[in-house]
């Protein structure tokens, strides 16, 4: 039972960094219809910031105030990188075809990659360690033992939704996204800015993935360069899952491939579970395309 | 009379809470030419789906000489001899002109991949006959004259018409034709006019015609149906359709 | 009966290639290396092109049909050479042959298992889905003791030679280019175009769809077997989602679609990478600096050579 709790804890916290990175994804499918294939390593850049930033500035101790003040300092920061990455490779890009701008953001992902392994411009190919965000105490449940850190990830991730749920739903940004996401051109027309648009949701999605970059890191506590790739896969399996371009969606199904993956990783089919993202995501696609909370949209003739 | 070819009976269909089309019946016969009016939105265009089995009705059963359609793949009911163009043209545009009316042959070839490998004497015959039949209609249309141009470089007028040829070359039994006078001048409707004519005598079929332009409907119909929000609200001949108040409404109400 | 144009074509290139592998022994080995690292690639890439160019449907999974086959091949001929020891000749030229195909067999059989549920998946979910199938298969495969796991598989023959590379280059283009050229063939463009205008013609784009993956992923196993039987062992490694980019950026390169185009574009990239080698750690940061650039500048791939007007035939 214990050992149910511990597995059920960790399960919704991997989850709840997959639903961080997932709602990127299924930001920008919504206004753009494409995956990004960068955001995967925008996340990995979120945890290095998070890195050199605990570097810089050396707490003695780790303190609540300065762990929120790191991760409020690396959203900022893959807010930028997020903006960036869309101004300079997808915008010269609209209206064309989806396989282009697919390939295009491959390129970028594998620019990225490559850069951060790159020693001289980068971070070098060797993992780092990755000290300590919050100060941790152990707290005791009868037979559960639980830190603190277990239950900052959640505890934070639930922040980060309340936040978007507020900036997507009470402001008038917020409203322009949804709109956009409804019907671009129809958005267009009632004098919704699309360029600025898209530009929010990649800022507000990148943020979201450098927050998970830095959880994650935390948890793990070691980074590399390649650490996005899986982390990244995973997660846009969570937003199909969930039913893509659906914001509640794309957090339901981070949970529900964290669980899945820490529960499989406890049994005898643990060297399977990088495989059990995709078998869900071939189900879903093949018994309920549009997702556990999408609609499925008749294509118009 | 002849014999009833295309039957819908009470076919209703929903796209989540809009009810596109509502308990609607419609029949043409062998060899006629049968106009399908109404108002933007009417359902007219939904109708063709439904037929052609793009889209599945929800209520309702669409019958080809008797045989139901219900459940069948698009290519599948087209096998059974329908036809169709669409509003917005849908040509295959990287593929040439040729190439376009040459793969509507598709459901007559008997030879297939493993043939266009081995290419035997007997598979070559074939293509050398698909290549005559294909130059032939084209000609009919007077469209040998680009057929190596890949057909988004056409004019509009000619992509209008080699979509028509394209359905022709299925040897279909039924022909649907959504629009097809839209963005046409009146010399251009004129000549579209005489076309179909001259489609339904020579290529021994029936066509159901949606058409906004009355001219072109009243001219060519030997009877009308009329749709107005998913409903059928009158049926009968062009000088009937055109006094009957229903419809005058319908129309004016719309303007 | 004289065959067609294009059967001669395939028989003179086949000969070709038997004439140039006969003097292979002289050819500075890393020359040989590259070229039959060259023939491999235009065997990946003009199958992929079936897939990807031709038919529209965009697959990620590549790398992973390749797998499928070069284990195949690689597990028959290793378990039968202990067999036929010392008859090198029957090897060769009569076993060898058979485990590609067997390989490719096999590769296609998991090609329809992919395609099938995949059809009604469009752009970039089909990329994303065909991605999860290549790493299903890899993860597989570093999972199977009996074909070594994630240590790989080592004491591979090497029988690969330019005659085989070349003669499957060839087959391969051949295959492709016949099955295009031709009145069921222009069907798989017709798919791409439009599926809902080509099933209203009457194409079963289920079929068109199924067919492709089904010869694509063929000739991947093949390509997979020459490659095992090159390099003399596997890892699972080797055949990761990277892979699949590679061959993707041919097929772009090439001009999605064109076969000449496809079969320079795979000779030059297999080319690019020795050149890069050079850069030694900076080789993938201007790899993917080309492929962005390349894909805002010319989406429509390399080769500006006007489009001659194809005859009707
Ligand atoms: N796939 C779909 N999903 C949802 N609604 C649809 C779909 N297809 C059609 N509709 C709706 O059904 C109604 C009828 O549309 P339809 O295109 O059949 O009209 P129409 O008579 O062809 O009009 P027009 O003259 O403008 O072409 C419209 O309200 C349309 O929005
Ligand atoms: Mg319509």
């Amino acid at each position: 039972m214990t050992e149910f709790l511990q597995q059920l804890l960790n399960g919704i916290s991997l989850g709840a960094i997959y639903a961080l990175i997932a709602l990127g994804y299924t930001m920008v499918y919504g206004v753009l219809r494409f995956i990004n294939f960068a955001h995967s390593d925008v996340f990995m850049i979120g945890s290095y910031v998070g890195w050199f930033a605990l570097q810089r500035f050396q707490f003695q101790q780790p303190s609540f105030l300065g762990g929120i003040t790191v991760l409020t300092l690396d959203m900022a920061v893959c807010a930028l990188l997020g903006v960036l990455i869309e101004k300079l490779a997808y915008k010269p890009l609209r209206n064309r075809s989806t396989l282009t701008v697919l390939i295009t953001a491959i390129g970028v992902s594998l620019l990225i990659q490559n850069l951060a392994q790159n020693q001289k411009f980068g971070f070098g190919p060797n993992p780092k360690a990755f000290p300590p965000l919050f100060p941790s105490k152990q707290l005791q449940f009868g037979d559960l033992t639980l830190s603190t850190n277990q239950l900052a990830v959640p505890i934070v991730t639930l922040g980060l939704l309340a936040i978007l749920y507020w900036i997507v739903h009470c402001t008038r940004t917020g409203t322009a996204m949804r709109a956009l996401s409804f019907n671009a051109t129809a958005a267009s027309l009632v004098g919704i800015n699309n360029d600025r648009i898209i530009s929010f949701t990649f800022a507000l999605g990148s943020s979201l993935a450098g927050a998970g970059g830095v959880l994650y890191a935390m948890n793990y506590p070691s980074i590399d360069p390649l650490m996005g790739t899986m982390p990244g896969l995973k997660a846009f399996v969570a937003a199909v899952l969930g039913g893509i371009g659906n914001l509640p969606g794309a957090a339901l199904g981070g949970v529900l491939i964290g669980l899945v993956e820490t529960f499989v990783s406890g049994t005898r089919l643990s060297t399977f579970r990088d495989a059990i993202a995709f078998a869900i995501l071939i189900a879903i696609l093949l018994f309920r395309p549009a997702g556990l909370l999408g609609k499925l949209k008749v294509e118009k003739v | 009379m002849p014999d009833i070819l295309l039957d819908l009976s009470s076919v209703t269909i929903r796209f989540g809470g809009l009810t596109a089309v509502s308990s609607v019946s419609i029949t043409v016969r062998e060899g006629e030419l049968v106009g399908l009016i109404g108002p933007n939105g009417a359902g007219k265009t939904t109708v063709f789906n439904m037929v052609t089995g793009v889209y599945q009705p929800t209520e309702g059963s669409i019958h080809l000489g008797g045989r139901s359609l219900a459940k069948l793949k698009p290519f599948q009911i087209t096998d059974l001899g329908i036809a169709r163009t669409f509003q917005n043209i849908r040509l295959f545009p990287s593929l040439t002109v040729y190439d376009n009316v040459r793969v509507a042959f598709h459901r007559h070839l008997q030879n297939h991949s493993l043939q266009s490998l081995i290419r035997s004497s007997n598979f070559e015959e074939e293509e050398a006959n698909l290549k005559a039949r294909t130059v032939e209609l084209l000609t009919l249309f007077n469209l040998q004259r680009v057929q190596d141009e890949p057909a988004k470089s056409l004019s509009y007028g000619d992509q209008r018409r080699l979509e028509i040829l394209r359905a022709l070359a299925t040897k279909p039994r039924l022909l649907l034709l959504d629009e097809p006078a839209a963005g046409m001048n009146s010399s251009e409707k004129t000549e579209l006019l005489t076309l179909i004519r001259f489609i339904r005598d020579t290529f021994d079929l029936a066509i159901l015609l949606v058409e906004h332009d009355m001219k072109v409907v009243m001219g060519i119909c030997e009877r009308i149906h009329v749709l107005e929000y998913g409903r059928k609200i009158a049926e009968g001949t062009p000088s009937a359709i055109r006094a009957d108040p229903k419809v005058i409404a319908a129309y004016l109400g719309d303007n | 009966m004289v065959p067609p144009k294009s059967q001669r074509l395939l028989i003179a290139t086949l000969a070709i290639a038997a004439l140039i592998s006969a003097f292979s022994g002289r050819i500075d080995a890393y020359l040989l290396d590259v070229a039959l690292g060259a023939g491999i690639s235009i065997v990946l890439a003009s199958s992929l092109n079936l897939i990807n160019g031709f038919t529209g449907q965009f697959s990620l999974g590549h790398a992973g049909f390749m797998a499928v086959g070069a284990y195949a091949s690689a597990m028959l001929t290793t378990t039968l050479a202990p067999k036929l020891m010392g008859q090198t000749e029957l090897l060769q030229w009569v076993v060898f042959p058979l485990s590609l195909v067997a390989g490719g067999l096999l590769s296609a059989l998991v090609g329809v298992a992919v395609g099938a549920p995949s059809l009604r998946l469009k752009g970039d979910y089909l990329a994303i889905v065909t991605l999860g199938f290549g790493e299903i298969i890899k993860v597989i495969l570093q999972n199977l003791d009996a074909v070594g796991g994630a240590r790989g598989l080592t004491g591979i023959h090497t029988h690969t030679s330019l005659f085989w590379v070349f003669g499957s280059a060839a087959v391969t283009v051949y295959v492709v280019w016949s099955l295009l050229n031709s009145t069921f063939g222009r069907g798989f463009v017709a798919v791409a175009d439009d599926e809902v205008a080509a099933e209203a013609m009457g194409l079963n784009s289920t079929h068109y769809k199924i067919t492709a993956f089904v010869v694509g992923s063929f000739f991947a196993g093949v390509a997979g077997g020459l490659y095992a039987h090159l390099k003399g062992y596997l890892n699972p490694s080797g055949f990761s989602f990277d892979k699949s980019i590679e061959i993707v950026v041919m097929v772009i390169l090439g001009g999605m679609g064109r076969h000449s185009g496809v079969i320079v574009a795979a000779v030059l990239l297999t080319a690019l990478t020795e050149v890069l080698r050079s850069f030694g750690n900076y080789r993938m940061i201007v790899y993917s600096v080309l492929l962005i650039i390349l894909m805002l500048t010319r989406p429509q791939g390399l080769f500006i050579w006007p489009l001659k007007k194809r005859k009707s035939t």
